[in-house]
């Protein structure tokens, strides 16, 4: 009975073998697994000039390595000798990549050809391949081919009988030249008898021997007597294994390639901008510009919900006395007016910052930009002790001081991941950006920008300082390895993936914040609730006790207190402002409001009565940097696992926050 | 001598990787006097064989956090409160040597 010819097709994912073999073999295939595995098995068949053959689609992969259950299944079927011929596929646009799959598999003498597929997009390419020059080099069939192409497959066909006839092999004599070159090969290849492992040979089974293939070495410990194998393990101990055998294949396919291949690699020209951002002199300067701007920008879409959230207090007193005169208790009252609606008109205030540094940093990011800030800045990372992958953490701290400490999962090493934990406290949060630059606007107006750019200027001097205190006890300078990264191209953004990401998470801090300020305005203004409306309360009495020495820090006793709550979350320290700075009491704010005056629901100027621009400006300092809140504590401790680093670094952080409202009060003096 | 060339080549490769200074493709490619898809090859090969890693940057499963939606899961899904869908797209690929 005629077997009839099989062929099997090798190559690398999408290198097209699916569409060759659905098109030779139409509807005459079949799919099952290969016996006891779960990698799937297609076999088929065609007919041509009145012969069949059988084909058998081998899965894909890189090459043909003992990593995975398809390589071995693939290259056992092929030496096996089931398959008459191989027909290798590659793909033309990228030969220098896709020949690999070849460069392994030499050493495997099953006659074999080439097809150089996809060559309508090479073509596209502008590129030209002398199919010819590469055959002769080879000594082997090799076909410019494209799959979809009707025309392609005649000569197809005539190299497959061409090669059934000639039973031609693949020459393997340049490549055998480059693996003599490297240590260990030789000895390796003596101690290798003939046909230890059909359908392999020798020069096969001493390369994957070096590169430690883990079903060769097995077969060899079998076949071999254990002096031999012994002398094989020596002689791998001295060599640099796959890496060495790697480089090998590749010159081998450069020279295959070499005058066959035209309009290669243009030398990549960098885009203008990265020229700037990846110059040694120019790029920081230029990631400093761009974070600058992005700040500023960032205000602008804040603005209308500054309008809203003073709109909201604009209602209070009209609200109050409405309900009044409805005779509604008067605790309720209160509570609607100076909790409720006080802390809405905060809470939208800052949702304007939420939405404009979220959508400024978010698009920064879909462009590419971003990228190019984390390239700039590793060897930054690298003189604060750290990797440059700790920029991911500190991107991510942008968003949340939690998820900065959770990012910092990726760096192994502890003691840079505690310091990238440490440094990531310094980042200001999204409460941080929520809250900082509305309050600055209340304390300073315009001038709310050049308090944010100090503020941010102290971090990265804060941040580097830490770095240096911390750094010497977490870090070695010896654990520093080079960082590749291959720069995305700038693309235009996706604004509705962008706008989704930015409402939702200005929506999500919506809800958290309203929850936090709503409960800790709540506590405080009941805490500091007099009936008779003068200044009272146990919370005043507390006040006026520590005054003397919050007053060293720059800080009157409400602000000192929403410090106190900006370590349990930024936003509780608006609770606490809204609640302590509501006005002189509840009558004289309500008569005046009775009588028309705006002035007293306008809590701007109510503030700026009451705290003086040196005060403010500890306050913001303060607060900035604080601790982030319990729940990045909490992270810390959890990625961390020490208890002794956590507790170190919130000391610290605090230590550092009054001693810079302390400065920041005193500069605060004399400029003003 | 060209027998010589592919060992040297990935030699001077992975020297540059373990200096310790950052570098994007191109300049890899700059400095070692070839072209961007050579390189590129060259560490997708460095890859595979466990030389290099890619920087993965899984983020998630923070406690307290409500915006993920892998609480208590080992491999949880970025957090959509922290990070945007899927994660950062457009951060480009870092590789780090193993």
């Amino acid at each position: 009975m005629s077997t009839g010819v099989t062929v099997a097709l090798l190559g690398q994912p999408n290198s097209g073998k699916s569409t060759l073999f659905n098109a030779l073999t139409g509807l005459r295939q079949h799919v099952g697994n290969w016996p006891g595995k779960t990698v799937e098995k297609k076999e088929g068949s065609f007919v041509h000039k009145g012969k069949e053959y059988r084909v058998a689609d081998l899965p894909g992969s890189y090459s043909l390595s003992a990593n995975s259950d398809e390589e071995v299944i693939t290259r056992d079927y092929i030496a096996s000798g089931e398959a008459d011929v191989v027909c290798i596929l590659a793909d033309s646009s990228q030969l220098q990549r896709s020949l690999f799959m070849l460069a392994d598999y030499a050493g495997i003498d099953v006659p074999c050809f080439l097809l150089l597929n996809m060559s309508d997009v090479a073509a596209e390419q502008g590129k030209k391949i002398d199919a010819k020059a590469i055959g002769e080099k080879l000594g082997i069939p090799v076909i410019p081919f494209s799959a979809t192409d009707k025309k392609s497959y005649d000569v197809f066909y005539d190299a497959l009988e061409a090669v059934i006839k000639d039973k031609g092999l693949l020459n393997v004599d340049k490549l055998t030249q480059q693996y003599e070159s490297i240590i260990g090969y030789r000895e390796i290849y003596d101690l290798i008898p003939e046909n230890v492992i059909p359908g392999y040979s020798a020069m096969w089974i001493a390369v994957k021997a070096l590169e430690n293939d883990k079903v060769v070495m097995a077969k060899l410990r079998a076949a071999l007597d254990d002096n031999a194998y012994s002398q094989i393990e020596e002689a791998k101990k001295n060599a640099q294994g796959a890496v060495a055998t790697g480089g090998c294949k590749f010159a081998w396919i450069d020279d295959v390639l070499e005058k066959a291949v035209d309009a290669g690699d243009k030398k990549i020209s960098l885009s203008f901008l990265d020229k700037i951002y990846t110059s040694r002199i120019w790029g920081k300067p230029a990631v400093i510009l761009t974070v600058l701007l992005g700040l500023i920008a960032s205000f602008i879409p804040a603005i209308p919900l500054m309008i809203v959230g003073s709109l909201i207090l604009a209602v209070k007193a009209p609200v109050m006395g409405v309900l009044t005169s409805i005779g509604c208790p008067e605790i309720l009252t209160l509570i609607i007016g100076d909790v409720v609606i006080q802390s809405f008109s905060y809470i939208f205030k800052m949702l304007g910052f939420v939405f404009g540094v979220t959508l400024v940093f978010g698009l920064l990011e879909e462009v590419g930009v971003m990228a190019r800030i984390s390239y700039v800045f590793d060897n930054t990372m690298g003189k604060l002790g750290l990797q440059g992958k700790s920029v991911m953490p500190f991107l991510v701290s942008f968003g949340c001081t939690m998820g900065g400490a959770a990012g910092a999962r990726v760096i192994d090493n502890w003691g840079q991941k505690v310091l990238t934990i440490a440094l990531a406290w310094a980042v200001p949060c999204g409460a941080a950006w929520a809250t900082i630059p509305m309050l600055s606007t209340i304390f300073f107006g315009p001038g709310a920008v050049l308090v944010i750019v100090a503020v941010l200027l102290t971090m990265l001097l804060h941040m580097w300082i830490t770095a240096k205190i911390f750094g010497a006890k977490l870090v070695k300078k010896e654990d520093r390895y080079g960082m590749i990264m291959e720069l995305p191209p700038y693309h235009k953004p996706k604004w509705g993936a962008l706008f989704r990401y930015v409402f939702g998470r200005t929506k999500e801090t919506f809800i958290r914040v309203t929850k936090v300020i709503l409960l800790v305005c709540g506590v405080f203004w009941l805490l500091s609730y007099s009936p008779s409306g003068d200044n009272g309360g146990i919370l005043y009495t507390i006040g006026v006790a520590i005054e003397p020495v919050t007053k060293i820090f720059g800080m009157p006793w409400q602000l000192f207190l929403s410090y106190v709550a900006s370590a349990v979350g930024k936003e509780g320290a608006i609770g606490v402002i809204s609640a302590l700075y509501n006005g002189n009491s509840y009558s004289s704010g309500f008569m005046d409001a009775m009588n028309g005056a705006a002035r007293a629901e306008n809590l701007n100027e109510l503030l700026l009565a009451n705290v003086t621009k040196p005060e403010a400006l500890a306050f913001i300092f303060a607060m900035t940097f604080n601790m982030p809140c319990v729940v990045a504590l909490a992270a810390t401790y959890q990625e961390t696992h020490s208890a002794k680093w956590t507790s170190i670094i919130v000391t610290y952080y605090t230590a550092v926050s009054l001693i810079l409202a302390f400065l920041a009060y005193h500069i605060g003096l004399l400029i003003w | 001598m060209i027998e010589k060339e592919g060992e040297q080549f990935m030699d001077k490769l992975l020297k540059l990787l373990s200096d310790g200074r950052a570098r994007t493709i191109e300049m890899l490619a700059a400095e070692l006097d070839t072209s961007a898809s050579d390189v590129a090859r060259k560490l997708e090969y460095l890859e595979i064989i466990g030389v290099i890693r890619r920087v993965s940057f899984q983020n998630g499963n923070c406690k307290g956090c409500t915006g993920c939606s892998g609480k208590g899961k080992k491999d949880a899904a970025p957090c959509k409160g922290c990070i945007p869908d899927e994660g950062f797209k457009n951060m480009g690929v870092m590789w780090e040597v193993v």
